[in-house]
């Protein structure tokens, strides 16, 4: 059974029938399907364990689904040839929780990084660093390194390389599972802006307010398979909740 | 694009050889050394094969003995038929005059040639053959001449020669296999220190994947690292070995003054070439196997 909100666009995300079970035999997802339209923007919560980042390393391409199928924007990730792979993930943002900086390279430097393996003129990486600083609100900040950044400001710089190359896609790995409530929630207002512009977001995530409060899609993953797809969902089932309140 | 690509990589392999220069230099240290013994191994290879060709032009030559019976139109039809032969280089007449003459301008004959009455000595034909490998053949040619001396037909030491030629090829066998274990080691060398680069630079190659770098994008600057410390290594290698060389080959000769060793400068530009080529390879070579397990995506 496919599991989709009644949305009238186009999936540009859908998983068909998949299996993950790693070589050590654990079976990290069984029979997930799922369908996300252009501009959806989607939480995947769940226990630790559940199968949420097996999902997002699925969708990077990190891994290979063991059965099954998954097509992103017409491509099926598990058939699409390695030297494919740069040119997949330049499609997709990634934003994860350690924000994976480069230390010894400034703000301005590991934001342009992700244009000049694009091999993007130098006018045009200026232009775009510059407009992705603006969004994120680190303008002025160029030329200081993560090291003396405080984690929201790292986390921002992080997304502003993410979103510097216009992908279509952003997949949040637990973005805000190193920051307090406040940087969370400025974070997360962020990522609503980015999905305003167009582009699709999967966040995977364990914070309940956040998702409580904005009310998006969410996808409950459970033991490795999907437990419930609410289309403007909370964190936790509200049947499940009045039944343990009861 | 792919300018600027390649600004890239050559930006980062530069900043990359400054900011692990501990690593870098062990990487280079390590080449120079390789190249060093590498270096050594073509000198003493290139002196061998200088005392070797000396060896080979004197017996390459052999001398034909003439019956004092044999008619001189004979022996002149005979030195024209070895003239015409691809092996020979070229044929000298000597006669009974001649050969004697020189036999007694030599001062180690000196006591011998008082002692001489008469002209015992033979007339004969020197032939300078093209290789050693047909001194045989043209030996037995003239063996077989009707008009050779048939109790000294020829000075062929075939013995002396064969040894030579085996010689020769167990010189020339044992420095390519000395010069393929350096390979192999300097590439392992070179692999394990760009390794270890590589293992410091992992977040970064990992951030390179992620945001869709391909994999030249990500290998390219640790190969040209490589190739940077290879001819950074090659180039002091090279610095040491032609200051040491004339040093060297004098002490040697003073020292073994039999074998007839030579300083050579005009090796050095070949040893240069080979050197700064093959450091270049061996560093480009190591870094490409070095970070292929961490590009692979």
């Amino acid at each position: 059974m496919v599991l989709t909100p009644d949305f009238d666009t186009r999936p540009v995300i859908t998983f068909q029938h998949v299996f993950k079970t790693y070589p050590t035999g654990t079976q990290a997802l069984r029979d997930i399907n799922l369908e996300v339209p252009q501009g959806d923007f989607l939480f995947l919560v769940g226990p630790s364990g559940a199968g949420k980042s097996t999902l997002v390393r699925l969708l990077i391409r990190e891994e290979k689904p063991t059965r099954g199928k998954i097509f992103v924007d017409g491509i099926e990730l598990g058939r699409m040839k390695r030297r494919r792979l740069p040119f997949y993930r330049r499609k997709v943002g990634l934003v994860f929780q350690d924000f994976k900086l480069l230390p010894n390279l400034t703000v301005y430097e590991n934001i342009a990084f992700a244009l000049r393996v694009l091999g993007e003129p130098d006018h045009h990486v200026r232009s775009r660093v510059a407009e992705a600083l603006d969004t994120v609100s680190l303008s002025g900040k160029e030329h200081t390194y993560p090291a003396n950044l405080s984690g929201g400001e790292q986390q921002r710089v992080a997304i502003a390389r993410a979103l510097v190359h216009a992908p279509r896609f952003i997949i949040a790995d637990e973005p805000t599972g190193n920051l307090d409530p406040a940087t969370a929630w400025e974070i997360m207002q962020l990522f609503l802006r980015i999905n305003a512009r167009g582009a699709t977001v999967v966040m995977a995530t364990h914070n309940r307010e956040i998702v409580d409060l904005l009310r998006r899609r969410v996808v409950a993953i459970d033991a490795g398979q999907v437990a419930r797809d609410d289309r403007s969902g909370r964190y936790h089932d509200d049947v499940a909740q009045s039944q343990v309140r009861a | 694009m792919m300018l600027r690509n390649l600004k890239f990589a050559l930006n980062s392999a530069w900043q990359s050889f400054w900011r692990n220069l501990a690593v870098s230099l062990a990487a280079v240290l390590s080449i120079t050394l390789i190249l060093i013994l590498a270096g050594i191994n073509l000198l003493v290879g290139h002196a061998f094969s200088q005392v070797l060709d000396g060896f080979r032009v004197k017996v390459s030559e052999i001398s034909i003995n003439v019956a004092d019976d044999t008619p001189l139109q004979t022996t002149y039809e005979f030195q024209q038929q070895l003239a015409a032969d691809p092996r020979v280089i070229s044929v000298q007449f000597v006669t009974k005059d001649e050969a004697l003459a020189r036999f007694k301008a030599d001062p180690q004959n000196f006591v011998l040639a008082q002692q001489i009455s008469g002209n015992p000595l033979d007339a004969k034909l020197d032939v300078q053959v093209k290789s050693l490998d047909d001194v045989a053949a043209i030996d037995a040619l003239g063996r077989h001449w009707s008009g050779v001396d048939p109790t000294d037909p020829t000075n062929y030491q075939g013995d002396f020669v064969s040894r030579m030629l085996s010689l020769s090829s167990w010189l020339n066998l044992a420095g390519i296999a000395l010069m393929l274990i350096l390979v192999i080691v300097s590439v392992v060398i070179v692999m394990n220190t760009i390794r270890t680069a590589v293992y410091h630079r992992r977040k970064e190659i990992e951030v390179m994947k992620l945001v869709g770098a391909t994999e030249w994008f990500v290998r390219g600057p640790f190969v040209l690292e490589g190739v940077m410390t290879g001819l950074i290594a090659a180039a002091i290698a090279l610095a040491l070995l032609v200051v040491a060389y004339e040093p060297a080959v004098a002490r040697f000769k003073s020292d073994i003054a039999f074998i007839p060793l030579s300083y050579d400068p005009a090796f050095i530009s070949s040893l240069a070439r080979d050197l700064l080529l093959g450091g270049a390879m061996l560093g480009a070579l190591g870094s490409y196997i070095g970070v292929r397990r961490y590009v692979r995506v």
